[in-house]
């Protein structure tokens, strides 16, 4: 029966407690690699006309910059949603019940600014191109395409 | 015979361990000389001695205790006050730094986190903070983009021809 060094066993053990510190180092060095950082952008859809003389409530913290912007009577927020985008994931979604369509790619972020690449497209042809710099707090509108009796105007914002 | 035999074979194992005392020595040393059964017996228990002592004995030689020695060492140095350099030198002989094995893996890991931090540090084309919109464009329409700075909104506006389809 062969014996074991008990100097030979604890230099054992300590190598095994030693090599899970460095696994979750490993592991905390590589999460951005493998899991980029998501960020939340918030896309609502406003339908503004002269048809009537209708806020939308829930379009409250944007009526005054609205009012001062543009000059439309009634702003009907048509679509509210949460975009959990992934770097250079493109998420796309019709507009507004037609055939235009906007798709929207995180292409960078740093500390508290997300670059965001909005596409707007009709019929399958892009009618807008931007990048923007978007930080929370701060809303990007994007408006003019015609839609019924108004234009449809699109409400970016980001949370983190 | 036989029952004087098995009244002495507890005096053979107090005879063997060498506890007997001189009476009952001199009575198993008696049975012994004309009994060939506990004299057998005797034998084959200093055979299974044997073979444990050279086995212990064996183990013993070959152990070294390398680091039972050198913590030893170390508290004798700490009673006798030695210097911090002594101290450090004497922690990293018995640290895992000092076996080979855990160089690769540390390494390893040095290596990756050298490879890591230029692409988590890497400097991203920056544009100053107040810059929204980097750039716009539109093949079919004239756009327009308006900064509202104290309410942090910003609009980019899409001119459509009039002879574009209102529908969308």
């Amino acid at each position: 029966m062969a014996l074991r060094r008990p100097g030979n066993e604890i230099l054992h053990l300590i190598r095994g407690r030693t090599s899970i510190p460095i696994l979750i180092l490993t592991l905390i060095l590589c999460t951005p690699l493998i899991c980029p950082a998501q960020v939340q952008v918030r896309l609502r859809v406003i339908q503004a006309s002269n048809v009537g003389a209708n806020v939308d409530p829930s379009l409250r913290d944007l009526h005054k910059e609205l009012g001062s912007l543009f000059n439309f009577t009634s702003y009907r927020l048509v679509r509210d949603q949460m975009l959990s985008l992934s770097p250079n994931q493109p998420a796309a979604l019709p507009v507004h019940e037609g055939r235009s369509s906007i798709e929207i790619t995180q292409v960078g972020s740093q500390r508290n600014i997300v670059e965001l690449k909005v596409r707007i497209k009709r019929d399958g042809t892009d009618i807008l191109n931007t990048q923007v710099r978007l930080s929370p707090g701060r809303t990007v509108l994007i408006g003019g395409p015609k839609h019924g009796e108004g234009v449809v105007i699109l409400g970016l914002s980001v949370n983190f | 015979m036989v029952s004087r035999c098995s009244s002495i074979s507890k005096l053979l194992e107090k005879y063997f361990d060498r506890e007997a005392t001189g009476e009952e020595k001199s009575l198993v040393e008696r049975h012994l000389s004309d009994c060939p059964s506990c004299q057998k017996t005797l034998l084959a228990m200093e055979g299974v001695s044997d073979v444990l002592k050279t086995t212990v004995d064996k183990a013993l030689n070959e152990e070294t205790f390398p680091w039972v020695w050198e913590k030893i060492e170390r508290g004798i140095r700490l009673e006798r006050g030695i210097s911090w350099w002594e101290s450090f030198l004497s922690w990293l002989r018995l640290s895992p730094l000092s076996q080979k094995k855990i160089w690769v893996p540390l390494v390893a890991v040095t290596m990756l986190f050298l490879f890591i931090m230029p692409i988590l540090f890497k400097k991203t084309p920056s544009l100053p903070a107040s810059i929204v919109v980097e750039y716009v464009e539109s093949q079919t329409s004239n756009v327009m983009v308006y900064e509202l700075e104290k309410a942090k909104v910003t609009v980019i506006w899409l001119f459509e021809d009039p002879e574009t389809k209102s529908s969308t």
